[in-house]
């Protein structure tokens, strides 16, 4: 069975004056449909790289990723465009969610964008608010709601779509601890729906919820398996000097 | 609070920022020079205006001194003119007036005047000079030099005959310098040096029994023109002189104050509607200059949020932010504003004079260069500025630095805990959703572009509302009336024998072929008086006189044996053409026909509409009007009833000595077309027919000859009548159907310069206003892009959306500019008319419908145009802005 998400030997280099900095180098790596991986390092590692890699807003210098088999590397904008309307649902740190509409418009935009009819696609966002528990609220706007009731009405929107992959970065950043608990909780409450969720994070604590680890530094795969093995949490580097988290 | 030295600080941070952008500076400036250009433009044409009313006075007045000092000694010249209150002053000694031909129709002075005075009386020559002491030179215009045949060469002699004191002297000159005679100066002047005037005064034993020749006059300027009668009875004071009375002693001193500058200043003139007019103006120009110069600072300070927030991180106070904000604005007023100034004066120099060709009795001149206009303009458009920073430096001061790093525009609004659910959600309610996020500054864009299309639309509807069948109905009954030049002067003198048209003329006129009808219509020449009861007297001269002035006429005079009170009219004698184009009102025109009949038409007054006015009338159809011909009169003194000459100053009346009287029947009641009346109004009027005219006044004196032509002879009379008016014979002037469409079509024209240069400029104002919003719109939420385009939006989805967001702006200023023309339509229908009587309402909205394709192309192309700047940055690099 091929994999849902793979990196061949992707690398991704930019160039700053006169300087080269190389983000992703030489990355490959697997992940299988109704996995649920977490991207940890340390701000530079790399990881934000790999995600916008992953979310189709940015292609590999050299390598190849594959998104459900299909080369996304030799697709043009448009493509991208469709590709992450219909295979991706992002969740980002500060929800994103627009102001003048209510929650109901806010998890409908992704579907209207898809060509989703009117009846349809109001329909299933009032079943995606229902499923984050604010199907009492739907006509509320965002500023009316706390950080994480909007943090769910952007997890309701990534997954509205039924996209292939739920990409979720930094979600808790902005929450305070209870919330975030909570937060990831709808996340493994997603995965175990058999959904695929790829979390972006810097958080040890938070990267421990997931089933995987793949842990990035300086642009490379530090380590990639089980998210409970107790050499995920600690840097092999560190690990190396006695050091550890 | 620790107090530390920071504005270098403070100035750098501003102008580093500033420097950052370069796109918004450039629409800065622009928009701070469009206010600046409004402003100075509309202070240009006012103050030319000024000028202009200014200029015409003092050629009116025969100069620009401030004022003078009259019949001097030159005893007493020589004491008065040191005075410290003088700062200028020129000298002049009257020699004497030509009367008889060719001079009897023209006012010109023999006189002696230094440098300064002829300069203030507009005589300096354009070729050649002032003449010389101890030579026969003489200088003059063009005029004199015209009526005397000589050609404007220098060293030509010529030679006139003019009176001194009394006495007439033939003198003759050596020409030494000239300049052009301009229409607008009452006197022509021909100056001769001092010692040619001591000659002349030795030569005719000249006494100055006239109480004016051989004494000297005095004119002065002050250091400026306040307070000038002040001045004058200042210096009079300071030496022992008095100008009330000559009775008072003889320490008299006849002054003259130039009325020029207390009546020309348009500013001492205004009535409160001009002053209400301009203030809206202006306060419409600072409305318009702030909509733009506001949005582009609020425009940059949102787009500069997250600087400064993280200049709050690190201690910024407001005050400061808001002083960087004010730095900034001087800087970019110190770039616009000049601009302004020079585009401002250029357009206002375009526009001047066709305002001014339009204002009655205005020379054109220079355009005003007054450094008031660019000090006013400037301190307006910097207030302008100043007033715009306000609220963008207050929102700066305001902004928490975290909540700086992720604003979006509108994002924090609270209106409203729920929305109701509209059941749909697309790419066009996006748009529409995302212009409530910044309400104020949509309708503010909205606004300043509609005002554009509405002012356009005003303009266009004003003139086309122009009806040139009314205004020629009105102005014209004939296709071409010919007449004396000075019939057709505006405030020009009474109709006289010498201002008749020649039997020449109207002989000329009907030798030409084409000529299809016509008529003369005569002019009363000598004193005619009607007899009118004591309160219709009261009630018509009431208008213009003070009670005691009143009282003082109507006692002294005459009364008929019925006791009725004499009063002059104005008479008509019409030939039949003239009779035909009156408007009776009541009774029966043709009684007039009958060559001798005693019938007589009563001329009832209207005013621009052509409504009679029942007041300006008394006899009815069927009375009986006795008008007394003067045969014979003389002026008598007030006081004792003796003859005096009117000439020497003394109250007088006139004595009527030998007349006629003779009895008409009223038999028509009509008013007289404005074309073929006297121009002038005071009196009663009446008409009879010509030969009754001539036969009962005993003159014959031709006031215009009215007639048509042909179609196919129109265009060749009226190339015949300018040539014949200009070079054959210049005394003469004619007006004709082709000159008042002329007229009117530059009247019309004047009103779509203006209203179309006002458009315009509204309409870029409403244009910048519109780019900065779609600019900010944009910038603001180029992350929120990144985000929907993350989340699977198209680019194209992305641009339709702008796109609707222009739309939306644009066909959104279209509408409501439909809807307040219809609002303000009916308004503008009854305000334009009840002021122009030769409007007729017509609406339109073909201003609007042609502006929508072009509104919707602008809603297209530049939110596009904007977009393409935003979306060089990749999706990731705009999502990575806020981390």
């Amino acid at each position: 069975m091929s994999a849902l998400i793979e990196f061949q030997d992707v690398s991704k280099v930019y160039e700053m004056g006169d300087s080269v900095v190389r983000a992703a180098d030489h990355i490959s790596m697997q992940i299988q449909k109704g996995e649920f991986v977490a991207i940890v390092g340390q701000s530079g590692s790399g990881k934000s790289t790999c995600m916008n890699i992953i979310g189709c807003l940015d292609v590999p210098s050299s390598g190849t990723y594959l998104l459900d088999g299909q080369d996304v590397g030799k697709m043009n904008k448009n493509q991208l465009a469709e590709i992450r309307n219909k295979m991706l649902g992002f969740i980002f740190q500060q929800y994103n969610l627009l102001p003048k509409l209510t929650l109901l418009e806010n998890v409908e935009v992704p579907m209207m964008y898809a060509g989703v009819s009117r009846s349809d696609r109001r329909e299933r966002a009032r079943v995606a608010l229902e499923m984050v528990g604010l199907g009492s609220k739907v006509n509320h706007r965002p500023a009316q709601l706390s950080g994480g009731q909007q943090q769910r009405v952007s997890i309701a929107r990534a997954l509205v779509g039924e996209p292939a992959v739920i990409l979720a970065d930094e979600p808790t950043g902005a929450l305070d601890s209870h919330t975030g608990r909570e937060v990831l909780s709808l996340l493994q409450q997603l995965h175990a729906a058999g959904n695929t969720v790829v979390l972006i994070t810097h958080d040890n604590s938070i990267a421990v919820q997931a089933q995987r680890i793949i842990r990035l530094e300086d642009g490379r795969v530090i380590y990639d398996g089980d998210a409970h093995a107790p050499e995920a949490v600690v840097s092999p580097n560190l690990a190396g000097t006695g050091g550890g988290q | 609070m620790i107090r530390v030295a920071n504005r270098r600080c403070i100035r750098n941070l501003s102008w580093k920022s500033m420097m950052a952008a370069r796109t918004r500076n450039l629409v800065a400036i622009l928009a701070i020079a469009l206010t600046a250009v409004l402003f100075t433009s509309l202070f240009t044409i006012a103050m030319s205006i000024n000028d202009a009313f200014q200029q015409s006075n003092f050629r009116q007045a025969g100069g620009y001194s401030h004022g003078g000092f009259k019949y001097l000694t030159e005893e007493q010249v020589d004491e008065l003119k040191d005075d410290p209150l003088i700062w200028e002053y020129g000298f002049r000694r009257i020699v004497g007036m030509p009367e008889d031909a060719p001079f009897n129709k023209s006012h010109v002075e023999v006189s002696w005047c230094d440098e300064n005075e002829a300069r203030w009386m507009y005589c300096t020559p354009e070729e050649g000079r002032l003449p010389q002491e101890n030579t026969g030179e003489a200088a003059t215009d063009t005029r004199v030099l015209s009526l005397l045949g000589v050609e404007p060469k220098l060293g030509e002699r010529f030679t006139m005959t003019f009176d001194v004191d009394g006495e007439s002297t033939t003198q003759t000159f050596t020409l030494c310098g000239w300049w052009e005679y301009d229409e607008a100066i009452t006197a022509s002047h021909v100056l001769i040096p001092e010692s040619r005037v001591d000659a002349i005064f030795n030569e005719l034993d000249t006494k100055g029994n006239d109480g004016m020749t051989t004494y000297w006059g005095l004119d002065v300027m002050f250091k400026n023109s306040l307070h000038i009668e002040r001045n004058i009875n200042q210096i009079l004071e300071n030496h022992g002189y008095q100008s009330e009375s000559r009775a008072k002693g003889d320490n008299f001193i006849a002054t003259g104050v130039n009325w020029g500058y207390s009546g020309a200043q348009l500013m001492d003139n205004m009535d409160p509607e001009t002053v209400i007019a301009i203030g809206a103006m202006l306060m419409l120009i600072v409305f318009t200059g702030y909509l733009i110069i506001y949005n582009v600072f609020q425009i940059s300070v949102v787009g500069d949020i997250r600087f400064y927030g993280l200049l709050k991180t690190i201690g910024t106070t407001p005050r400061q932010l808001r002083r960087i904000i004010r730095q900034q604005a001087l800087v970019l007023s110190a770039g616009g504003i000049p601009l302004g100034l020079l585009g401002g004066w250029l357009i206002g120099a375009k526009l001047t004079p066709v305002v001014i060709s339009r204002l009655n009795g205005l020379t054109q001149g220079v355009v005003s260069l007054n450094p008031l206009i660019f000090l006013l303009s400037a301190l307006f458009a910097l207030a302008t500025v100043l007033l715009s920073c306000l609220r963008p430096g207050r929102l700066a001061g305001r902004v928490s630095p975290i909540e700086a790093l992720r604003y979006t525009e509108g994002g924090t609004t609270k209106r409203k805990a729920e929305k109701k659910d509209s059941g749909r959600v697309s790419l066009r309610s996006m748009a529409w959703n995302n212009l409530g996020r910044s309400r104020g500054k949509t309708a503010v864009t909205v606004l300043s572009l509609s005002l554009a299309v509405v002012l356009l639309n005003m303009t266009v509807t004003f003139t086309n509302g122009f009806d040139m069948d009314k205004y020629l109905a009105a102005n014209s009954v004939s296709d071409f009336i010919l007449a004396n030049a000075g019939y057709f002067q505006t405030g020009g003198g009474l109709f006289s024998a010498d201002t008749a048209l020649s039997q020449k003329s109207t002989d000329a006129i009907e030798g030409q072929g084409g000529v299809t009808e016509g008529g003369r219509v005569y002019g009363e020449t000598s004193v005619i008086h009607e007899f009118v009861s004591e309160d219709y007297y009261r009630a018509c001269h009431g208008r213009w006189n003070d009670t005691q002035t009143l009282d003082w006429m109507v006692s002294n005079e005459e009364r008929n044996e019925a006791g009725l009170l004499s009063d002059d009219i104005q008479l008509y004698g019409m030939e039949r053409y003239g009779l035909d184009k009156l408007t009776v009102l009541d009774g029966d025109i043709s009684s007039l026909y009958e060559p001798g009949s005693r019938n007589i038409a009563a001329v009832c007054s209207d005013d621009d509409y052509g409504n009679p006015e029942p007041d300006s009338y008394w006899a009815g159809l069927g009375d009986t009007v006795t008008l007394r011909y003067v045969d014979e009169f003389r002026y008598v003194s007030r006081e004792t009833g003796e003859p005096v000459d009117p000439a020497n100053g003394e109250s007088y009346v006139m004595k009527v000595t030998k007349y006629h009287d003779v009895d008409y029947t009223v038999t028509a009641l009509v008013t007289v077309p404005s074309a073929l009346s006297y121009r002038y109004y005071g009196s009663d009027e009446f008409v009879l027919n010509d030969q009754t005219f001539i036969q009962d006044t005993g003159t014959d004196s031709v006031m215009l000859y009215a007639f048509d032509t042909t179609k196919g002879a129109n265009a060749g009379i009226e190339r015949y009548l300018k040539d014949y008016t200009e070079n054959q014979n210049s005394e003469d002037d004619y007006e004709s159907k082709a000159t008042y469409a002329a007229e009117f079509e530059s009247f019309r024209a004047m009103f779509t310069t203006l209203g179309g240069a006002l458009s315009f400029l509204v309409g870029l104002v409403g244009v910048l206003n519109f780019f900065n919003a779609v600019l900010t719109g944009v910038l603001t939420r180029r992350r929120e892009f990144a985000m929907l385009q993350s989340i699977g939006m198209t680019g194209g989805q992305l641009k339709t959306m702008l796109v609707w967001e222009g739309l939306y702006y644009t066909l959104g200023a279209v509408a409501l500019a439909l809807a307040l023309t219809l609002m303000c339509g009916p308004l503008m229908n009854s305000a334009v008319s009840s002021m122009l009587w030769f409007f007729t309402y017509r609406f339109t909205l073909t201003p609007i419908l042609v502006l929508i394709p072009v509104f919707a192309l602008l809603g297209c192309v530049l939110p596009l145009a904007v977009y393409r700047s935003v979306s060089r940055l990749t999706i990731v690099e705009r999502l990575r802005e806020a981390e």
